[in-house]
């Protein structure tokens, strides 16, 4: 063993004397460091994957132009070194580090820029909305990028801090058969060459991916950052709580993200820390307003009688043993426009009063199918059972379905759900993507998902004129804007919120650096051992 | 006439009660201890499902106290995560798995003896059909049948149910087939068609009541097992619907919260004790009708 550390100290001298003053310094730790996790990898290509594994291995391959601070609010340089924004906000400047380079030591250039996001864009995938608003790229020099949007887009910058807007190296990609063009989510043929290459300019690489085992990560000899803490990461397939912490405990993994309280709450071991941090993730109600299988029709009393039943702290305690928080709106709290907003209380009199007001004293059956997974601790059946019992002390009577995810999907897309519950969790800092997937603007995923298009009423086109403002303003004047906003989401009464689950952040006692990101998820750079 | 009727079919009724008699008789020692009480449980089971409204000090889907309490003399088997009995819901829960599991059994047993015997009977072509299509469903392994019937058919006690019934007739149609082709070939048979006896009445009056016993056996050993599919059915979400006390259920609850061992505890005992008393029967039932194993 020592004579292998020394051999290996050794090549590596000899390897820094030869290659002079250029080469960075190497991952100090080679002891590969473990993290269990239940992985839901559907790509590892930044313009097809959409998940919280994916926000992982992507910031830890592929560089943004500028990434989110560890205060989770603020910009900071990544590729880009600077930047400005034009006073309407629709150009954007970028200059790129000069001695930016890929993983192969070719240099990051502005057409690479270009080119990702355009393909990002172009791929038409789940995360293809982070580049709607960009509308043309322009390369002056190599290390010079402009961006157009066609209207005013205050959060743009911030879009692009989202993982997904990794850059790629063109030239490799290309080689290997990705298209970045308009027809880039037909002719694209990388997918495949994603799942055992990387072609990233990020602090690691891929070494190997084998689906429902392991991510192995090695870190990026020609980094031109700072050198990553270990030199290898492998992420573990693990699929529950429970496993992820028989595996800290044994010290077959060094962290672990998954870990519910109810678990964590059981076990008492010095050689484990277990912190709990607020997180930017939430479990929702959604009232498919124009569900086919509605019994009696879901007008704004018989909402907002629905939403006056919750046991809003009861939910928190049963779910997540009260590791976690109320929400007043689908935004995650901390985030713009949501200070002093009014939190949502249990009120069953207003309840009564309203089901009376709608012609229902004596309640309703409404079906519930809802994907039956446990998503950020929050076991989804649990909560349901709960919510059952507290709609029932009003009358309202909920028929449970759990059912799969996949199955889920294309029911709330097809015939609707009369009440469901859902997660969401953010890629960026930034409030537009609620309004644009939670709102009830015409445009907005819950109005398809809720079918509120098919009923009269619920489509509310202010929270959309609000959004243009809001993405036209300056931040202080758009913080403002996205608290009205919210104030006419809560009043909505489609998507409700129930909790904001905590984040136990578990590792082996020695491990560093381990933060929960609200773009990243967890940034596999900065972990380390002490 | 007697001299040419088997001996199964004559001198076994006053023997049989000897028998069972002597197979219930605590004075003959330590071997009949499991099967008698393996009757208690059973019959306790089905005294506790249909008295349990009566009595049952919390309602099994509703909130009975403070959350994830470990075992304690308000909760002799704790709470689970949504704060309810864990006695009272495994108590419940004997309401859905015994009249699943005789449901599909008498459904499955039905359906498998007419087809079997028809199939036995007559031969032929109806024969080939009916042997093939079991020969179908027998070659899937039952557990993942069930799965894929049921997954299919969409969650629920009932489709779960419908599932296990199709998975089993077939182990009931080749027994009562068998039985039917050996009894075929007896001598009272050929003289029942002698004396012109339509195929029919051949069929129910003469064949049949000397296939039943091998069914019966077999039936009160599936019992266990087909409680145990139920569970397992539930268990990975096919089968009751939450909040249903199912025991399948419940242990899938209890898993999500592993160190809170009492939640699956409770429901996983009970499976043990019902599947187990029904297997002892099974196995004394066995001893006292079937002439070969004795």
């Amino acid at each position: 063993m020592r004579a292998g550390q020394m051999k290996a100290a050794l090549v590596l001298g000899i390897a820094v004397s030869l290659a002079g003053l250029a080469v960075p310094t190497r991952a100090a730790d080679t002891r590969p460091l473990v993290v269990a996790r239940n992985m839901d990898l559907t790509s590892l290509d930044p313009a097809r994957s959409f998940c919280d594994t994916c926000q992982i291995y992507l910031s830890a391959v592929y560089q943004t132009l500028v990434t989110l601070a560890a205060d989770n609010r603020t910009l900071a340089p990544n590729l880009a070194t600077s930047w400005e924004v034009s006073p309407d906000q629709t150009r954007f400047v970028f200059k790129l580090a000069p001695n930016a380079v890929f993983s192969d030591g070719a240099p990051v250039t502005s057409a690479d820029v270009a080119w990702s996001l355009t393909r990002l864009k172009n791929m038409k995938s789940d995360a293809s909305f982070l580049m709607e608003a960009l509308t043309a790229v322009e390369t002056p020099d190599d290390k010079t990028v402009v961006l157009r949007t066609a209207q005013p887009n205050s959060e743009f910058l911030n879009m692009l801090a989202s993982s997904y807007a990794g850059i790629i190296n063109r030239k490799v990609a290309e080689a290997n058969g990705a298209v970045g063009g308009e027809n880039a989510s037909t002719a694209d043929q990388a997918d495949n060459w994603f799942f055992a290459n990387s072609a990233g300019s990020g602090p690691y690489k891929l070494a190997l991916y084998r689906n429902g085992d392991q991510l192995r990560l090695v870190s990026n000899d020609k980094f031109w950052g700072t050198a990553p803490k270990v030199a290898e990461i492998i992420i573990k397939q693990v699929p529950d709580a429970v496993a992820q912490l028989q595996m800290l405990q044994t010290g077959g993994a060094d962290v672990a993200m998954q870990i519910d309280p109810d678990t964590a709450a059981s076990i008492k071991d010095q050689n484990l820390v277990l912190d709990t941090v607020p997180s930017y993730n939430f479990i929702y109600l959604a009232l498919g307003v124009g569900s086919k299988a509605n019994t009696v029709p879901l007008t704004k009393p018989i909402r907002e009688a629905i939403a006056a039943a919750i046991d809003y702290q009861g939910l928190i305690d049963f779910t997540v043993g009260g590791k976690g928080r109320p929400q007043p709106v689908a935004i995650p709290n901390g985030f713009p426009g949501t200070t002093d907003l009014p939190l949502p209380k249990q009120d069953l009199a207003l309840a009564k009063a309203k089901l009376a007001e709608a012609g229902q004293p004596n309640g309703f059956t409404m079906k519930s199918a809802y994907p039956a997974v446990n998503s950020y601790g929050v076991d989804l059946s649990l909560m349901m059972q709960k919510l059952q019992q507290d709609l029932g002390r009003v009358g309202i009577k909920l028929e449970l379905e759990p059912i799969t995810f996949a199955v889920w999907r294309e029911r709330v897309a097809k015939d609707g759900i009369p009440i469901t519950a859902s997660y969401y969790a953010p890629d960026y800092f930034g409030t537009v993507q609620y309004v644009q997937f939670f709102s009830m603007m015409s445009t907005s995923s819950w109005v398809k998902r809720s079918h509120a298009d098919k009923v009269q009423g619920v489509v509310n086109e202010k929270e959309g004129e609000l959004l243009k403002q809001a993405l036209a303003a300056t931040p202080t004047e758009a913080e403002r804007i996205y608290r009205e906003i919210a104030l006419e989401m809560i009043g909505d009464k489609v998507i409700i919120p129930v909790v904001s689950p905590d984040l136990i952040l578990a590792s082996r006692k020695g491990v560093t650096g381990v933060r929960y990101s609200a773009c990243c998820n967890l940034a596999l750079s900065q972990v380390g051992r002490q | 006439m007697s001299a040419a009727l088997p001996e199964a079919a004559t001198a076994v009724r006053p023997g049989r009660l000897r028998r069972l008699a002597a197979l219930l008789d605590p004075r003959a020692g330590p071997a009949r201890w499991p099967i008698l009480i393996a009757l208690v449980t059973i019959l306790a089971w089905v005294v506790v499902g249909a008295t349990i409204d009566l009595w049952a000090p919390y309602d099994p889907v509703a909130l009975a106290g403070r959350r994830l309490q470990p075992p304690n003399a308000s909760h002799w088997l704790g709470t689970d995560a949504l704060g309810r009995d864990v006695l009272v819901r495994t108590l419940y829960g004997v309401r859905f798995s015994l009249p699943i599991a005789a449901g599909v059994l008498v459904t499955a047993v039905a359906i498998g003896c007419v087809l079997g015997a028809l199939a036995g009977f007559f031969g032929g072509l109806l024969d080939g059909v009916l042997m093939r299509l079991a020969d179908v469903t027998l070659s899937f392994p039952a557990m993942l049948l069930a799965m894929a019937i049921a997954a299919s058919l969409g969650p629920g006690l009932f489709n779960a149910g419908l599932a296990m019934v199709i998975v089993w007739w077939p182990i009931y149609a080749r027994l009562m087939r068998a039985q039917v082709l050996s009894v075929r070939s007896l001598e009272h048979v050929d003289a029942a068609v002698a004396m012109g006896a339509s195929s029919p009445r051949i069929l129910v009056r003469h064949v049949l009541p000397l296939c039943w016993t091998p069914i019966l056996v077999n039936a009160t050993v599936d019992i266990s097992q087909i409680i145990l599919l139920v569970a397992g059915l539930s268990f990975i979400g096919l089968g009751a619907r939450p909040p249903t006390p199912e025991w399948g259920q419940m242990i899938a609850e209890g898993a999500t919260n592993f160190y809170n061992w009492w939640i699956a505890a409770g429901p996983g005992l009970a499976i043990l004790a019902l599947s187990l008393a029904f297997s002892f029967i099974g196995d004394g039932l066995r001893d006292l009708l079937d002439p070969r194993s004795r």
